[in-house]
């Protein structure tokens, strides 16, 4: 266990001396990320990277609602559509191709707005919340989300079966985010300070009155704090999450999106992330958003031919995994993260008191 | 004065009538017993108090010259009123330390998405209220575990931590259901001295639910005693002890409970 114990060891010497040091160092690290994947294997994986950031914002947004507040929702894919489909809408020129609806608002205006329509409708997916659990607010939730892809399919001005197409990418200036490599820092700063913000949360008496809401809802109540009011928050600051991702996805070269993007496959893909990585635990989360954007990747192409029928297997695979997944490692990831905090804690204490019993004797 | 009033107070659960017009009055600074046989109805009261349950129609509630009557929980406890649960009711993967700063919640001063936005005030923030929660958990003598998980602690530990986590809302009154339950006499002792030294120290008015007499007895300033959902006594410890009534109410039907029956015999 004790090489182990290096990484989390030298974290803590870099957060000792500035609380920001370790933050800085991880960014550092992920600079050169783009280079060495195009060097060492090609131009491809660094959209599969940009994508994988998308995704990370999307499961510690959902790792707030579900993991830290403990209410299942089943929606939030429908709040990534709603993030996407404003920012693109807001973004195109109006009279745009296939009668898709455009208002030529700048991008840099356009992912802000979205990012506040998908908060808003996010308070709306979590209304349900205040009256129903478990499975009940599940079936609400991913009726919700569910509806949003369908009203986008069949509405022409956002795009229909033909997809939103052609949306401008963002620039400073006269530099142009449109390849991958450039994207790349736009998505990669913008999952690092989502995970650094979620631990904000996590760590302020707002993050104390989700978990207490989890643990005990009652409990929570008696303690003073204002149940619907904070269940509502949690939906709202996870849209933001969604949202924010939706309209960086929007936007990433090649500038087009489609109503496929964002099915209960992809709901299910996300639940799988939070799950594998560990319900409640932000760094589980992360490692699962890129186990299983990997996997995915790496599966969606695979084919069984069953009497002489091809048959696409991944979400078969999928499914699978995720039933496994709940029966044998029930606390995913970041179970073993927690346990092997607990250990380090464990062996602390234990070196303490027994340099202490030294001193004294 | 009265800083807790009861009028009228009724609940029922179907066709089963868990609290029956209870009129009750509790004086500030005071040690208020409430005493009964099993199922009584003394954790629905408190349930009714606190805003867990909501009263029947027609009963009225006021608190510290309030009217609190079927009012939210988390509105009561703002206005300084604190329970502890009888099967506790920790937040179990939370942090000793988190436990409590949930129960100083009420008194958060930065907005829910601060945050975000001014990191640096919640962490400043954060930190004096800390410290104040540690000195807190030295008090009742947790602070060494103040890390670990609340699930980890031991028995005792428990309710002492579930005692501080209702003594960190800074409340006016204080809800004791049963906070000796399962604990061996001594540890019982030294928890009501615990208690009565937090009530100085914090200057409050008790309301304490317990199955051991000898206890109440030995604390309470007042004892209010309820069966079926109804006060059939109340008065000093001495009038309650020697009442009818009370001995016919603990004594008229089958008991379980040994320390009852020895209680009610010394
Ligand atoms: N939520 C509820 N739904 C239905 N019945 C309830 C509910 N809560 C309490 N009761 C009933 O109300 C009656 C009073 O229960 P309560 O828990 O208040 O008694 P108690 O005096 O606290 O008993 P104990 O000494 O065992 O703690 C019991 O008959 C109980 O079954
Ligand atoms: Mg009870």
């Amino acid at each position: 266990m004790g090489f182990l114990s290096i990484v989390p060891d030298f974290i803590e010497r870099l957060g000792k001396h500035h609380r920001l040091l370790p933050w800085l160092f991880a960014y550092a690290l992920l600079l050169p990320v783009p280079f060495v994947l195009a060097t060492l294997f090609n131009e491809y994986l660094i959209d599969l990277a940009n994508r994988i950031c998308l995704f990370i914002l999307l499961a510690v947004g959902l790792n707030i609602v579900k993991g830290f507040c403990g209410q299942v929702t089943v929606g939030h894919i429908g709040l990534y559509a709603i993030g996407a489909v404003t920012s693109a809408v807001l973004a195109l020129e109006p009279g745009g191709f296939g009668g898709a609806l455009g208002f030529g608002w700048p991008v840099w205006l356009a992912i802000p707005m979205a990012v506040l329509v998908t908060a808003f409708a996010g308070l709306i997916i979590g209304l349900p919340s205040v009256r129903l659990e478990g499975a009940y607010l599940a079936l609400a939730t991913l009726g919700l989300g569910e509806s949003v892809r369908i009203f986008i399919a069949v509405t022409p001005a956002l795009g229909s079966s033909t997809g939103l197409m052609m949306i401008p990418a963002p620039s400073i200036g006269s530099f142009v985010f449109d390849s991958f490599t450039s994207y790349y820092y736009l998505v990669m700063t913008a999952a690092l300070a989502g995970i650094y913000f979620s631990f904000s949360i996590l760590h302020s008496a707002t993050g104390r009155a989700f978990q207490a809401i989890r643990e005990d809802t009652i409990a929570a109540s008696v303690n003073g704090i204002n149940v619907v009011k904070y269940k509502l928050l949690a939906f709202v600051l996870s849209a933001i999450y969604a949202g924010l991702a939706g309209a960086l996805f929007a936007h990433m070269p090649p500038g087009y999106l489609h109503h496929n993007n964002f099915t209960v496959i992809e709901m299910v893909t996300l639940l799988l992330m939070v799950v594998l990585g560990g319900i409640g635990n932000v760094w589980g989360g992360v490692i699962g958003a890129i186990v299983v954007s990997i996997a995915y990747d790496q599966t969606k192409d695979l084919i069984f031919i069953f009497m002489d029928r091809p048959i696409v297997i991944q979400p078969l695979v999928f499914g699978l995994s995720m039933v496994l997944l709940v029966l044998f490692m029930p606390r995913g990831i970041g179970g073993w993260i927690e346990g092997f905090r607990r250990n380090r804690r464990f062996i602390r204490r234990s070196e303490e008191r027994l340099s202490g019993t030294a001193r004294n004797s | 004065m009265a800083l807790l009033e009861t009028r009228n107070l009724s609940k029922s659960f179907g066709g089963l009538q868990a609290i029956h017009e209870v009129s009750l009055k509790v004086e500030s600074n005071k040690v208020h017993g409430l005493i009964g046989p099993n199922g009584s109805g003394k954790s629905t009261f408190f349930n009714l108090l606190t805003g867990v349950y909501q009263p029947d129609k027609g009963s009225y509630i006021e608190f510290d010259n309030v009217d609190v009557t079927g009012k939210p929980a988390h509105y009561i406890a703002g206005k300084g009123l604190s329970r502890t649960f009888q099967l506790l009711r920790l937040y179990g993967e939370l942090s000793v330390l988190d436990n409590v700063l949930v129960g100083f919640h009420p008194h958060t001063k930065y907005s829910p998405f601060a945050p975000f936005f001014n990191g640096s005030e919640v962490r400043r923030q954060d930190q004096i209220v800390k410290e104040q929660m540690f000195e807190l958990l030295e008090f009742i003598g947790l602070a060494e575990h103040a890390e670990i998980p609340a699930a980890e602690l031991s028995g005792g530990q428990r309710r002492l931590l579930a005692l501080g986590r209702a003594i960190a809302m800074r409340p006016k009154m204080l809800l004791l259901d049963e906070p000796g339950a399962g604990l061996s006499p001594a540890n019982i002792d030294n928890l009501m001295d615990t208690i009565m030294t937090l009530k100085d120290r914090y200057n409050l008015t008790i309301v304490v639910v317990e199955h051991i007499l000898k206890v109440v007895m030995a604390t309470c300033d007042t004892i209010s005693v309820l069966d079926h959902g109804q006060k059939i006594s109340e008065g000093t410890p001495e009038f309650v002890k020697n009442d009818p009534a009370v001995v016919e109410a603990y004594l008229g039907r089958e008991m379980e409970d040994e320390d009852i029956r020895a209680a009610m015999n010394t």
